[in-house]
């Protein structure tokens, strides 16, 4: 029997996890895909700097091309980041869609105009 | 390839071994507690040492044969599909989590104890070491250093790992993650394909997907709707079938006909249907099915 079985919470991880941690796991996995694409993508079919650099190189290092010789500490820290920016931009479109939203006509906070 | 010493190759390989030492480190504690219960206690003393020590000894065993067993050809590819088994396995709740299938009874002598203790062992550790073995990418250093840290763990460390994976469940997703990634790492690496695959780039893509597709099947299960749980089946089969296609296109030697491209992103969708309207009738079957006669119980 497997340690972790030994813990309610971890033996039904999918169902307990945190939203924050199944976001970063779910990134991590992004990003193995995505190097497992520049793996799959042979670059002399776009030719020396052409096509290749103008679709694919989004930038030296962080492209998808150079993932493929990303590790798997790499591939953490990117995923980390992904998480970050995704929370991020949850949490500031939240705000923004709650600021757009208009007030309940007869509520406190109702501004006369 | 061996990665340097110190390179981050090597590190994240050890990040790697530590993290699968930690979410399949087995439970040894309790084999032994189960095993040893009836032994008087003098003997029970004796039997929780030798029991520890071959355990470890086992496992060292086991961790040198992987190596060996990871380098001929054919056994990179059974290792990467028993490492997607295993972590869809380790997502997967399993009911009941108190008993422990290996020890069916306590022993009755201090050598029935002992090799109780180290056939669980290594029954629960072959998934361990395989798994090391294919992070370590044949490395002996990483293979020896993922020793030294599972011994630990096997000795002390239950409740220290207990502890973590309780507050943090999310590790064992990641866990189960890595050994995705460990699992299509020793599949594209694997000898007997990697001529096939230079050759057809692309597949690698659709390897991964279908690789973390039935490996992390547990867990997007769980957040599917029950109109949409046909998904958990229908994506590894499409992908299944594209493989399929590229396989018996590069045996019969057909490149870019029109026919083959239709049969390639086409040809599964009959297939689908049919399931599709097969699960749906044995459903409506089931729901119609009338209900056993009750029985009263006196």
């Amino acid at each position: 029997m497997l340690l972790i079985r030994r813990s309610p919470r971890a033996n039904a991880t999918v169902r307990t996890v945190s939203a924050g941690g199944e976001l970063f796991v779910a990134a991590v996995v992004i990003c193995m895909i995505l190097a497992s694409f520049g793996d799959a993508i042979d670059p002399a079919m776009f030719g020396e700097a052409g096509l290749e650099f103008a679709i694919f190189d989004l930038g030296g290092e962080f492209s998808v091309l150079a993932m493929r010789d990303w590790h798997l500490l790499q591939l953490l820290l990117a995923g980390a980041v992904l998480a970050l920016g995704i929370s991020v931009l949850r949490v500031g479109s939240a705000a923004i869609v709650k600021a757009l939203r208009p007030a309940a006509r007869r509520v406190l906070s109702k501004v006369p105009i | 390839m061996q990665p340097e010493f110190l390179s981050a190759g090597f590190v994240s390989a050890l990040f790697a071994i530590v993290l699968i030492d930690l979410v399949l480190a087995g439970d040894n504690a309790l084999i032994i507690g189960l095993v040893a219960r009836n032994l008087p206690k003098n003997t029970q003393r004796k039997v929780i040492f030798w029991g520890t020590f071959g355990a470890i000894a086992v496992r060292g065993l086991m961790a040198v044969l992987v190596v060996y067993i990871l380098d001929l050809p054919g056994f990179m590819l059974a290792g990467g599909i028993a490492l997607v088994w295993i972590a869809r396995k380790l997502l997967t709740p399993e009911e009941s989590s108190t008993a422990s299938h290996a020890v069916k009874a306590p022993a009755t002598s201090f050598a029935a104890a002992l090799r109780t203790i180290v056939i669980a062992d290594a029954v629960m550790g072959v998934d361990n070491v395989l798994a090391i073995g294919g992070a370590a990418t044949g490395s002996v250093l990483l293979i020896m250093l993922g020793l030294a840290i599972s011994v630990p763990i096997i000795v002390w460390g239950s409740q220290l790992v207990i502890r973590l994976v309780d507050r943090f469940p999310s590790v064992v997703l990641l866990g189960g993650a890595v050994l995705a990634w460990t699992a299509y790492s020793i599949v594209v690496r694997e000898p007997l394909l990697a001529t096939w695959f230079a050759g057809h780039a692309a597949t690698k893509l659709v390897a991964a997907i279908l690789i973390f597709s039935i490996a992390l099947a547990p867990w997007y299960a769980a957040r599917l709707s029950p109109q949409s749980q046909p998904l958990v089946v229908l994506l590894p089969a499409v992908l299944v079938w594209l493989l399929g296609v590229e396989v018996a296109a590069s045996a019969w030697k057909l490149q870019g006909e029109y026919g083959l491209e239709a049969v390639r992103w086409l040809g599964w969708l009959p297939l689908a249907a049919a399931w599709l309207w097969l699960r749906e009738r044995i459903g409506l079957r089931n729901l119609h099915r009338p209900l056993p006669p009750r029985t009263s119980v006196e």
